[in-house]
């Protein structure tokens, strides 16, 4: 039996506000080309946790790396040149510029040009420039917005620049992505688009760690699901387990409600 | 014609006429607004890199030129070195001391950053206006001697006259502005504007939010520096006014009306602005309530200035919505 | 050497700090409340003097009510500020206002050197000449109403921040905005009282300095770079420290312009604030509204 080494492995994740806890020795692991999800209500810790691991805030305690790189307390560029990126809750873009020019910012640091080569402008730019380009158009048509390709991003409607933040994500070929809240405020229709992205994007290799509030979405999309309530894990495992899951009936529901619905099962 | 290849006709044409000056008047007049245009659109220039490609306000600049010229000034007269690799010793003092105040105040925000380069300014109008023996004092270092240069070919050119300190600036600002160009429109410059546009979405692909500030920060104090080492000559003296906040209001201006992140839009209004105050005729108190006025207004009701305008009217366009087709 | 050469310039240095102190919390309270780092704030020091000198002089006002005016004026002043200039700034972001504030004080000094022109207005009254003497100490009356009503001043500004329901808003809001906001507080109410009080305190050292110095259009201009690094030497955002860095600052200048050269003394608050900003570059004393 081989132990294949989780891609993410977070331990004892801390984080404390003014006195609040935020996140309480939180540890949890995603496998390689796994769909993960990380629920819980609100306030429960999930937007301070891929804070804190993608380098926005900084812990209080805890580690978390990325197969072999430790990435705990890295500034945001050096983990996303490591390989993990994400998206913002409230979603951003470059949006004086293209929807390529958005794309090809997000590779531009990962490849091997320096700055001189940059200035120069020579065979080497113009090759790594050509492979963005055409990387970007791929991601544009994946998320079906090939046709904005030369549009600038102030343009776009909210979902749509929710499938941009998706494909920026994905530019730099990153191990892991997070997505962070991919479907709030968003119609049916476009819920419906995003998932077939998602799953897309996983069958191309992509390992995915998606917080969301939409529980329905969570459950079709992931093969596990991690709950947090109150800064702490309640529960993990797979979808069908965690919907009939008393703490986590309880976290949601309050645990008045949440015995009436398991002695209705009784 | 491309629009690319027409405009860079325009430039080229225009590059002829400034360049044919001096060959159609002597008119000191006409020579010193050529010079002023020239030292501020480097000094605009700068600026606009620093604020508006990379978002970041500095009033440093004026620091720099200073520093360049008194640098320059110093190793001319006291070591005897040549105007050129003086005012090139003056550009890379002022970098320096630019990394030095950029990377102590970043660290902690925008708004100390912001407060630093007021400060930092300050601070060399005080030093030079009271370091006396170091800048001499509120007399500063007067009678600075008419430069030479020795051009390919063996010949000398002295630079004494005002047509000749035209060319010098002149030729001069045409090789910053190469350099900013060259900057702006490469992935430095794209990494720039997506720090201003969105710092934290930048930060989450990999772009390192301090290193391209510390690179404007430098390079608009390199120019900066190297155009006042050459200016203070022009002037033939160099004294503590050179740190006055009169050359950051204006260069404000310059890069307001203009457009924070517009090349060409902070170009044309530097080259208006440098001629504007002689054609006003109004004092410099009221220029400058004028000014401010313009700044109030700017702020309040079109912050992105006429650039800025420009590229609303672009965005505009895609929106209108598109003829049914088929 | 003579302790009472010491004690007098201690007693000017916490007479200047105190007026240092007046500037400073003000400019502090506003970038703690709206963020906004008020470049004009030194023009209102100005014209609080400005208008202190004409009060007295033209008309022939006592110096109590003199003071008594240019603050209520320099309140309305701060509010009619707020709802005409700022409450568009809300929002912005800071670049913006700083330069919007700049603009506005370009306007204000330069047209105060154009009414006025820039020769030194001195406030010749009958307490210009009075001093009282403290065993080997002499302390002009000016500059001890000034003390009285900076301190005073410091007590006012700890009752509303600490006593009323909207002095608390407005250290919540310093202190953390996003969470202010969530609690209900009116952000337009506490920004607006907030620059109120920043104009007045402003107005105040004005009006307290003016028979003390001579009164010039550019006396402003001076104070409000040191404000500036006063208040990243307290923490951006924090009254009491600005308080507490001005006063210490007024000392030691004080103290230090009485032997060394003064180039010294001009550059040592900046050279502090650079070094506080290498060594602890939240200030001496952190963010937050506190007194």
């Amino acid at each position: 039996m081989t132990a294949t080494r989780p891609l993410l492995e977070v331990r004892g994740l801390s984080k404390h506000y003014f006195g609040l806890t935020a996140v309480d020795d939180l540890s949890f692991e995603v496998d390689a080309g796994a769909v993960v999800g990380l629920i819980g209500p609100n306030g429960s810790g999930k937007s301070t946790t891929i804070d804190c691991i993608s380098g926005f805030q900084p812990s209080d305690a805890g580690t978390w790396r990325l197969e072999d790189l430790d990435l705990t307390g890295q500034p945001p560029h050096r983990i996303a040149r490591a390989g993990l990126t994400r998206t913002f809750q409230t979603v951003r873009a470059y949006d004086d510029m293209t929807l390529l020019e958005n794309l090809c910012v997000a590779v531009q640091e990962s490849d091997t040009v320096g700055w001189l080569q940059a200035l120069g402008r020579g065979p080497r730019l113009r090759r790594a420039e050509a492979a963005a380009e055409a990387r970007g158009r791929d991601l544009l048509a994946t998320v079906g917005l090939a046709e904005y390709a030369e549009a600038p991003a102030a343009i776009l409607s909210y979902g749509q620049r929710k499938l941009l933040a998706i494909a920026a994500s994905m530019m730099a070929r990153p191990r892991l992505v997070v997505l962070d809240e991919p479907v709030a405020g968003v119609n049916p229709t476009m819920i419906r688009h995003i998932e077939q992205v998602i799953h897309k994007l996983n069958a191309e290799g992509v390992t995915l760690l998606i917080v969301e509030h939409n529980v329905d979405f969570i459950m079709s999309l992931c093969s596990r699901v991690i709950v947090l309530d109150a800064g702490r894990k309640i529960a993990e495992g797979p979808p069908g387990l965690i919907r009939s899951d008393a703490r986590v009936l309880a976290a949601y529901l309050g645990k008045a409600r949440a015995a009436e619905l398991e002695s209705g099962h009784g | 014609m491309s629009a690319g290849g027409a405009r860079a006709l325009v430039v080229l044409a225009a590059l002829a006429v400034l360049f044919a000056i001096p060959q159609f008047t002597s008119h000191e007049y006409v020579l010193a607004l050529g010079v002023s245009f020239a030292m501020f659109s480097v000094l605009s220039g700068g600026l606009n890199l620093v604020y508006g490609y990379t978002g970041l306000l500095s009033f440093a600049q004026v620091g720099f030129f200073g520093i360049g010229g008194y640098a320059a000034a110093l190793l001319v007269t006291e070591l005897g070195w040549s105007l050129l690799t003086g005012a090139a010793a003056g550009g890379l003092l002022a970098a320096a001391v630019g990394l030095v105040i950029g990377y102590s105040s970043l660290r902690l925000s925008r708004h100390a950053f912001a407060i630093v380069s007021l400060s930092f300014a300050l601070l060399c109008l005080i030093v030079a206006r009271d370091w006396v023996s170091l800048t001499r004092g509120a007399m500063g270092i007067p009678g600075l001697p008419a430069p030479v240069l020795d051009l390919p070919g063996g010949t000398r050119w002295r630079i004494a006259q005002p047509a000749d300190f035209y060319y010098l600036l002149f030729g001069f600002a045409v090789f910053a502005h190469a350099v900013i160009y060259l900057v702006v429109t490469s992935r430095l410059g794209r990494a720039m504007r997506a720090i201003k546009l969105n710092e934290p979405l930048a930060q989450s692909q990999g772009i390192n939010p301090l290193a391209y500030k510390l690179l404007a920060i430098a390079l608009s104090a390199l120019l900066a520096g190297i155009v006042g080492g050459l200016f203070v000559f022009y002037l033939t003296i160099v004294d503590p006014s050179i740190f006055d906040f009169y050359y950051t209001e204006t260069m404000l201006i310059m890069v307001i009306i203009g457009g924070p992140g517009s090349f060409w839009g902070v170009l044309l209004a530097s080259a208006v602005l440098a001629a504007l105050p002689d054609l006003l005729r109004f004092t410099t108190d009221l220029r400058m309530v004028l000014y401010g006025a313009v700044l109030i207004a700017a702020m309040l009701l079109f912050p992105s200035g006429v650039g800025g305008w420009l590229q609303q009217r672009r965005i505009a366009r895609w929106r209108r919505p598109q003829p049914a087709s088929q | 050497m003579d302790l009472n050469f010491y004690a007098q310039l201690l007693l000017n240095g916490i007479v200047i700090g105190v007026i240092y102190a007046l500037i400073a919390m003000g400019l502090s309270l506003i970038f703690g409340v709206l963020e906004i780092v008020n470049f004009a704030h030194g023009e209102f020091y100005m014209l609080g003097a400005m208008l202190a000198y004409f009060l007295t002089v033209n008309a022939g006002l006592g110096y109590w009510p003199t003071v008594l005016i240019v603050v209520a004026v320099a309140v309305c002043v701060g509010y009619v500020l707020y709802e005409a200039l700022l409450a568009s700034m809300r929002g912005a972001n800071f670049e913006r206002s700083i330069l919007l504030t700049l603009g506005l004080s370009m306007v204000l000094q330069n047209g105060a050197v154009f009414l006025f022109t820039t020769t030194p207005k001195m406030v010749a009254s009958s307490l210009s000449y009075s001093n009282i003497l403290l065993g080997g100490l002499r302390l002009s009356l000016s500059r001890l109403y000034a003390l009285g009503l900076g301190l005073a001043a410091f007590a006012a500004l700890y009752l509303i921040l600490y006593r009323t329901r909207i002095g608390k808003a407005m250290r919540g809001v310093a202190q953390s905005r996003d969470a202010a906001l969530m609690v209900g507080i009116d952000p337009r109410a506490v920004s607006r009282l907030a620059v109120a009080i920043g104009i007045g305190l402003s107005g105040l050292a004005g009006a307290a300095l003016a028979p003390v110095y001579a009164v010039h259009p550019l006396m402003g201009f001076s104070f409000v770079f040191k404000a500036f690094a006063i208040i990243i030497i307290g923490g951006l955002g924090n009254v009491s420290g600005a308080a507490i860095a001005a006063v210490v600052l007024g000392i030691l200048e004080s103290l230090i312009g009485g032997f060394l050269p003064l180039v010294m003394v001009d550059a040592l608050v900046f050279v502090s604030m650079i070094a506080v900003l290498l060594l602890r570059p939240q200030g001496l004393f952190g963010r937050g509204v506190r007194v």
